[in-house]
């Protein structure tokens, strides 16, 4: 029986999971949030794909995996396509008729964190939405290469300290604004796209069900937030992302076939982004008073962004 | 201590990498990992205490070393939101029929986001040194906090 | 159900039409593929063979050759025959997936149509691209000619899904002078075709949800070393497959192949040993200095690439009347001796006869070799022959403008 709709946290409670502990992500790490609702926001079977990152170096170590689920990793650059791919093969058995089970639902997923999605898996993932295989791919957007040691990627937004866009005597760390991913995949005419965060666990599941159901190729950019990265406790983990949701440097909206935009959590009371800012460490560097311009343009860029999402919901076209 | 999914000698779990290295004659062909023993229909509706888990699966394995401290759950306070549930990186929450059960210590790394988002008042779950005993823990649970008015 | 393709007794087929039809007939449940000179024809065909409805797979047309091959990897790994093409730039750039493919043990098939490297950047024929593939764990089959393109694709699937190998193939052909060279070819009847490759057999296939199976997981110190060293066991024991596929395929077909083609080397004083559509050439020379000059000339061809059989050249090579033997490259060697070189000699050392070896490196870029240059190669194994010395460099470049290039003067045998 399809998980249809979930009502509340204490239904949600009620579903398996099938990502199991024991990996090896970091104590508080937003991924396993967002991999496990994912998984129980779903009962059909999942093949799901892994691009080389925090996630697949952690759930898949010889001899343990954390996948009940079949799963796949082979480069850094192309899980997109080994989804896409395992997809055409799943439509050709099908229509052979050499499954095991011809009838049984299944759901193909691809996760990258940002440096393979935002930069090296970038064209992969290109090819796979505009062939418009039936699969959805999550970026576990942590906003730095994470696995790696922390290092720049094209998701580091202006100002963050990242070990290769350093703040300095000389600099303020990273000083070119973050791809807009969401919009980019919009533009692949894809049939559902949005951005959302494990705080809001009911649009983030709901989301994940839309893009599922939803056939075509659907693209979700998640918040991650990195407390090994981003310099906060561990256990702030959820509290770091509501700080980044009630700023709206990372703004929960869909997009419908391209052009139809939905915001879906509007902040009751919008806070300064310093709030968010001065909650991590990587950021810590732009409190100086060198640095205040750099604050004001993060702060601008918010706003004019907003004031783009809400504009394109209105319009509804 | 034998008390179904919380209960860790009923798995036989052992320190992740104290497994046995064999050869390379023993090892799987193309590097492939099972999740279940045998046959394993229809996962997503079967709990985990009737799953057959392989000793390839990490939940067979514990990650307890990795902590300094723990969390400790107190039955009496708790609502069963499910937030913990929900937010729990590490699957340690054990919620059976829309109630929590308990902490899974063979997987719980420690973190505290449990206790972050709890919402009770006093909390329901609080982190204590690793080395702390729960009962004394419990005993000594911290009483309703008034809330301060400005 | 896809259509019957009606086929005559004889048809006149080129490398690639023959790969294509192989392909074809083996019903592939994925192709994921991206075109490049001169394997382009493959991919269009096939595209030809799926818009008429003779082929129920599906074709994937990615958006690199990188991506060609990680989707090959990924439809592989769910449970189905799966193949794709490429070449030269095309090859290098799907490099990092190969050794995943491989580690993987995932039985894709992939036709090779040799070209040059870049820089600079070339479209003709060489064997650069097969010589990048060889640490890649991949079984490597090469083909001198369109027939042998088709049959050797054929059983490339068959070696390949076998239960004992389950590790990828590439089939090789030479760019332009095998791929686009037309030629009478016998085919199979369709039926006999497939009958022949076989239905494919799942092996830890994604899309068996009763056994959930993780593909790709990582191995560091403690387990890497273990599952290379199963991997080349796998790879070193296929020879015997190899040999019982050949064997079946002769008995359909009357059709004869070996891990090492051989060619006069009963009582043959001097010896080749090259690969792809020069071996062709090499023979046509050894029989005409056997009639005209009476050189004792015999010609050695490892068709079977990888695994190297080191077994059956030592057996070859280990002939009483053999003095001198040189190994052909068509590859340029970058800082060494050619791969073949120093493999053969690896092999020769172990023979009673230990014969003096030498290297030429030829035809890069699609450079030409004619049966005189074969021929001055041979005369210049015979005056070695005679002097009981190597009497010139070790290492020369044959059929190059210049002065002549050579490497390792020696006056020792």
């Amino acid at each position: 029986m399809a998980i249809t709709s979930i009502k509340n946290l204490k239904e949600f409670s009620t579903t398996n999971d099938r990502f199991e502990g024991s990996h090896l992500l970091c104590p508080g790490c937003a991924h396993s949030m967002i991999v496990r609702e994912l998984m129980n926001s779903t009962d059909d079977n999942l093949v799901i794909a892994s691009n080389t990152g925090c996630l697949e170096v952690s759930t898949a170590v010889y001899p343990y995996t954390s996948w009940d689920t079949s799963w796949i990793h082979i480069g850094f650059e192309n899980a997109a396509t080994a989804a896409s791919c395992a997809e055409a093969m799943h439509k050709a058995r099908k229509r052979k008729g050499t499954l095991k089970d011809n009838d049984a639902p299944v759901k193909f997923v691809a996760f990258g964190g940002d440096g393979s999605t935002y930069d090296i898996g970038f064209q992969w993932l290109s090819g796979a939405m505009e062939r418009g295989h039936d699969f959805t791919y999550i970026c576990l957007d942590n906003e730095n290469y994470a696995n790696t040691g922390g290092q720049r990627s094209s998701a580091t937004p202006v100002g963050a300290h990242t070990t290769t866009a350093q703040a300095g005597s000389v600099s303020y760390g990273k000083k070119q604004k973050k791809k807009d991913m969401v919009a980019i995949m919009a533009a692949h005419g894809a049939p559902y796209v949005a951005q959302l965060a494990p705080n809001k666990w009911k649009s983030m599941a709901k989301g994940f069900q839309k893009a599922l159901e939803i056939e075509g190729p659907c693209f979700i950019n998640t918040v991650s937030a990195c407390t090994t990265e981003w310099k906060f406790d561990p256990k702030d983990t959820i509290g770091i992302t509501d700080l980044a949701t009630d700023t709206l440097m990372f703004p929960i909206y869909e997009i419908i076939n391209g052009h139809e935009l939905n915001i879906l959590y509007r902040p009751k009371n919008i806070l300064k982004v310093e709030d968010y800012l001065g909650a991590q460490g990587r950021y810590r560097h732009l409190f100086k008073p060198e640095n205040k311009h750099v604050i004001e343009r993060i702060q601008k860029d918010i706003d004019e962004k907003w004031e783009f999402l809400q504009r394109r919901e209105e319009a509804r076209i | 201590m034998s008390t179904g999914v919380l209960g860790t000698d009923k798995r036989g779990i052992r320190e992740l990498g104290a497994e046995e290295k064999v050869g390379w004659d023993e090892v799987s062909e193309g590097v492939v990992l099972n999740s279940f023993e045998g046959v394993a229909e229809d996962i997503a509706h079967k709990k985990a205490e009737e799953r057959d888990y392989s000793d390839f699966n990490s939940y067979t394995a514990t990650v307890a070393s990795w902590r300094i401290i723990k969390p400790v759950y107190n039955r009496d306070i708790c609502i069963d939101c499910q937030n913990c549930w929900v937010w729990c990186p590490d699957t340690s929450i054990i919620s059976r029929d829309k109630q929590m059960l308990g902490i899974d210590y063979d997987h719980c790394k420690g973190c505290g986001v449990c206790v972050e988002v709890c919402p009770t008042n006093p909390k329901s779950l609080l982190m204590y040194s690793e080395a702390a005993d729960n009962e004394e823990a419990l005993a000594g649970w911290p009483q309703k906090e008034k809330k301060e008015k400005n | 159900m896809a259509k019957e393709f009606e086929l005559n007794e004889v048809e006149v087929w080129d490398g690639n039409y023959a790969a294509s039809q192989a392909l074809r007939q083996a019903q592939i449940d994925v192709v994921a593929a991206y075109p490049i000179t001169p394997s382009t024809p493959i991919v269009e065909n096939y595209g030809a063979y799926i818009a008429n409805g003779y082929v129920d797979g599906e074709f994937v047309m990615v958006e690199s050759e990188h991506g060609a091959m990680s989707g090959c990897v990924g439809a592989s790994a769910a449970g189905g025959r799966v193949a794709t093409a490429t070449s030269s730039q095309g090859f290098a750039l799907m490099t990092e997936v190969l050794y995943q493919a491989s580690g993987m043990r995932l039985p894709i098939v992939l036709t090779v149509v040799n070209r040059a490297l870049a820089s600079p950047l070339n479209v003709r024929g060489d064997h650069s691209d097969m010589y990048l593939g060889r640490d890649s764990g991949w079984i490597q089959i090469d083909a001198y000619d369109a027939q042998e393109a088709y049959d050797l694709a054929l059983c490339a699937f068959r070696i390949g899904e076998h239960l004992d190998v389950r590790l990828p193939v590439m089939m090789h052909q030479d760019g332009f002078t095998t791929s686009h060279k037309a030629q009478n070819v016998y085919p199979l009847k369709d039926e006999v075709a497939y009958k022949f490759v076989g239905d494919y057999v799942p092996v830890n296939d994604m899309l068996d949800f009763s056994r959930p199976v993780t593909h790709g997981a990582q191995t560091e110190e403690d387990w890497h070393y273990e599952h290379k060293a199963k991997q080349h066991k796998a790879l070193m024991d296929s020879r015997s497959v190899i040999d019982e596929v050949f064997a079946d395929f002769k008995a359909l077909t009357g059709r004869e192949y070996k891990r090492v083609e051989s060619y006069m080397m009963e009582d043959a004083e001097v010896a080749l040993v090259l690969l792809g559509s020069s071996v062709e050439t090499a023979v046509l020379a050894a029989k005409q200095l056997r009639e005209e000059e009476g050189i004792k000339v015999g010609i050695v061809s490892p068709r079977c690439f990888r695994p190297f059989p080191y077994d059956l050249i030592r057996e070859t090579l280990d002939t009483s009347s053999l003095k001198v033997v040189s190994c052909l490259d068509k590859s340029a060697p970058g800082g060494a001796m050619g791969a073949l070189f120093n493999e053969v000699s690896a092999a020769a050392y172990t023979t009673q006869a230990r014969p003096m070896m030498t290297n030429y490196i030829y035809g890069l870029g699609g450079r030409d070799f004619a049966v005189d240059e074969a021929k001055r190669i041979m005369r210049e194994q015979k005056a070695h022959a005679d002097a009981g010395h190597i009497t010139t460099p070790i290492q020369q470049f044959s059929g190059l403008r210049g002065p002549k290039l050579g490497f390792f003067e020696t006056r020792r045998s």
